[in-house]
């Protein structure tokens, strides 16, 4: 004789929806679809460093520029400053140009000179103005100028002290 | 060690225990995601354009004045090389590795007539075509006949020692033949809009010194135009098609014998032999005359801007250029411009479209603001030239109202692969979208749409990115959106013709042409984007520099954000 409890069909034969499985996998497809469809942001690139301002330099700010405590390699050529840290190797302290570093180094350039006498050494008066080169020295001078444009940046302009604006 | 064969042993009994669960269902959902993942697997595709080259779209100069922002120039044209100056015209018979000259209109010119070039080198001479759209037909013009025509238009005017011409023409063959009339026989060349009064006209006639006037037959009162202008002494009517039965010698009495009155098409007939067929040589050393257009803003009826061939030259290449490889001009395209040439920007493209032996469509309606649907009738281009105006009103009267819901789902799956970064096909779904709002249009070989926006229009006619990719899902075709301003050839900057990315707001100008360098000016210091007016340099510019009455910011993928 059956009992009215055997009479129930088990449970395990009922296809049920809700088992852990299913659920298991229609999350997964769930989370699918999203991945699938969620508005992408636009690919953004990380900012660059900011531009440098363009500065109008006298020899005595200009001087702290030399690379020293990290501060960028500066020199200038014929009024024109140039920023050379990409060549600290050579302009920065202990390189073979290091005299130039924060310093008007046209005269220096066109004579092939590293020597501190090169220099102007009075950083109050007015600029170099490179009278007494021969024609090969300027020529020399032009061929560095050159080559420093290609390479390096402009940031500024060399004044003397007493031309100094604002 | 003790414990782990109880843990393998408990994870195993957990699978076994899950996999018992089994059934018809979990058999359906795996089909389903299976089916899922190969499904996005096989429609997945590349983008149009490597996502980083939408990220920095041009580059600043990394030295700045103060008070500035850095140059910003196209990544085309790198800091320290020279800004795109012209075409690049190479001679025939000129040694391959020469560089090519820069070029002006009557190089366009020549081109259009010499037909188009193989890759080699080799000329196939298949010459583009040039319609004019006249309700629903299309008339095709032999570009000979052109040559033709500018040869007696120039030689007409050099004859009565012509040194500058006013054309107020609607967008017609005979306009594009006056310029180029212009160019070959030295005549200054100034397009008037014609839409304007006849005391407006007068007013600029005055002050530009025109000594001669192209004007359509009828639509001019002569005795106004002619009075206080006592320097001009020529007029050419052009005759309507349908209207060129009548007489239109006649000279009205107050200003007879002062003005000599000649019809286009009865001085085409009586010189043509004498002209002949063949474009007119030139020394390419020897200069050509200016084009002038007309600026008007809300102020003034106009200001003129002179163009200089250089310029030209340089404005054309900047927009030819500035679409990729794949997108440009080729000789299989229908260029329709359904903006007024006498304004740069349609100029530019359609110069540029004659140079890459394009067809060109021209429309007599074409203008800043005309009704989108009517002008592209009765030619199936692939590429329009259009105003940011004529785009948006377009848009806010029919695209915008006839959308249903089957159209706006379908938009949504279409809008998906705009934002994966490449353009829905043409299929069923760009048909189901298209169905209520642009069934009107016969654009079924669009391509590209180019439309430019004034730097002191209407804040309000700017489009905004969704615009833009309702208009790229409706018509099917690529978008590129450019600012322009006067003293600028073509425009100052443009969006990438890949660039389909979304954001709030209008919608961003892209980056600068290549042939022009971008500053901004009174930017203040330390704030996070730079904004101020615009100053605009290089070869496409009039006399080198100018500032425009905009301000714009640059975004962080460095491109121009127009502020108002």
């Amino acid at each position: 004789m059956s009992t009215p409890d055997e009479a129930v069909p088990p449970p395990a034969e009922v296809m049920i929806i809700a088992s852990p499985i299913n659920l298991i996998l229609l999350s997964l497809f769930v989370i699918l679809v999203y991945f699938q469809l969620r508005p992408k942001a636009p690919v953004s690139l990380p900012k660059g460093p900011p531009p440098v301002i363009f500065r109008t330099f006298t020899p005595t700010t200009l001087l702290p520029n030399n690379g020293t405590e990290d501060q960028p390699v500066y020199l200038a050529v014929r009024g024109r400053v140039f920023d050379v840290t990409p060549g600290r190797n050579f302009y920065g302290p202990g390189g073979p140009y290091e005299n130039f570093a924060g310093r008007d180094a046209s005269r220096g350039l066109a004579c092939q000179s590293f020597d501190e006498e090169m220099l102007t050494k009075d950083l109050k008066g007015p600029l170099d103005d490179l009278k007494n080169l021969d024609d090969e020295q300027l020529e020399n001078l032009q061929s560095w100028e050159e080559r420093f444009s290609e390479k390096y940046l402009v940031v500024g302009k060399l004044v003397a002290e007493a031309d100094f604006e604002a | 060690m003790d414990s782990n064969p109880s843990v393998v042993a408990k994870l195993d009994a957990l699978v076994a225990e899950l996999l018992a669960g089994w059934n018809l269902y979990t058999t359906l959902i795996a089909g389903g995601i299976v089916a899922f993942l190969v499904f996005s697997f096989v429609t997945s595709k590349d983008t149009d354009i490597h996502p980083f080259l939408l990220a920095r779209q041009s580059t600043a100069f990394p030295v700045r004045q103060p008070g500035e922002s850095a140059p910003y120039r196209s990544l085309e044209t790198p800091h320290g090389f020279p800004l795109r100056s012209g075409l690049n015209v190479k001679d025939p018979g000129a040694p391959r590795w020469t560089s090519g000259r820069k070029g002006d209109l009557r190089d366009i010119w020549k081109a259009a007539v010499r037909g188009s070039v193989e890759e080699d080198g080799r000329v196939s001479g298949k010459q583009g075509k040039i319609y004019t759209v006249l309700g629903r037909k299309a008339i095709e013009h032999p570009l000979d006949q052109i040559t033709q025509e500018i040869n007696v238009i120039g030689n007409r005017l050099q004859s009565a020692k012509v040194n500058t011409v006013a054309i107020c023409l609607t967008d017609s063959v005979e306009l594009l033949a006056a310029i180029f009339a212009g160019a070959f026989y030295g005549i200054k060349t100034i397009l008037i809009p014609h839409n304007l009064d006849a005391e407006a006209l007068s007013a600029l006639l005055k002050t530009s010194g025109a000594e001669a006037l192209i004007g359509e037959a009828g639509a001019l009162d002569l005795s106004l135009v002619a009075k206080g202008n006592e320097q001009l002494s020529q007029v050419i009517w052009v005759a309507k098609l349908g209207s060129r039965h009548m007489d239109w010698n006649d000279v009205p009495d107050d200003v007879k014998g002062t003005l000599e009155v000649r019809v286009w098409h009865e001085l085409v007939e009586e010189k043509k032999d004498l002209a002949g067929l063949e474009v007119p040589s030139w020394d390419p050393s020897s200069p050509t005359s200016s084009v002038t257009t007309v600026w008007s803003s809300k102020s003034s009826a106009g200001e003129f801007v002179e163009y200089q061939p250089a310029n030209l030259a340089s404005g054309i290449a900047g927009l030819l250029y500035s679409l990729p490889r794949t997108q440009r001009y080729n000789p299989g395209d229908v260029v329709l411009s359904i903006d007024s040439l006498s304004r740069s920007y349609p100029l530019c493209h359609v110069m540029a479209a004659l140079f890459s032996n394009a067809s060109v469509a021209l429309n007599s309606v074409a203008g800043e603001s005309v009704d989108f649907a009517l002008a592209t009738v009765g030619v199936s281009p692939t590429v329009i030239v259009s105003s940011s105006r004529t785009m948006s009103e377009y848009h806010s009267q029919f695209m915008k109202p006839h959308s249903g819901p089957v159209s706006k789902l379908a938009r949504w799956i279409q809008v998906r692969s705009l934002d994966s970064g490449y353009m829905p096909s043409h299929g069923f779904l760009n048909q189901v979208a298209n169905a209520g709002p642009t069934a009107e249009l016969s654009l079924d070989k669009l391509r590209l749409l180019c439309i430019s926006h004034r730097v002191d229009a209407d804040p309000e006619i700017q489009l905004d990115s969704e615009q833009l990719a309702d208009l790229r899902i409706l018509t099917g075709a690529r978008v590129v959106y450019a600012l322009t301003g006067p003293g600028v050839a073509g425009a100052v900057s443009q969006t990438n013709v890949f660039d389909y990315r979304r954001f709030q707001g209008p919608s961003h100008f892209g980056a600068p042409l290549s042939s022009v360098e971008v500053v901004l000016k009174g930017v203040s210091d330390g704030a996070e984007h730079e904004e101020g007016e615009i100053a605009v340099s290089g070869p496409s510019v009039i006399s080198g520099k100018t500032t425009l009455a905009g301000r714009i910011r640059i975004r962080d993928d460095n491109t121009f954000e127009l502020r108002h």
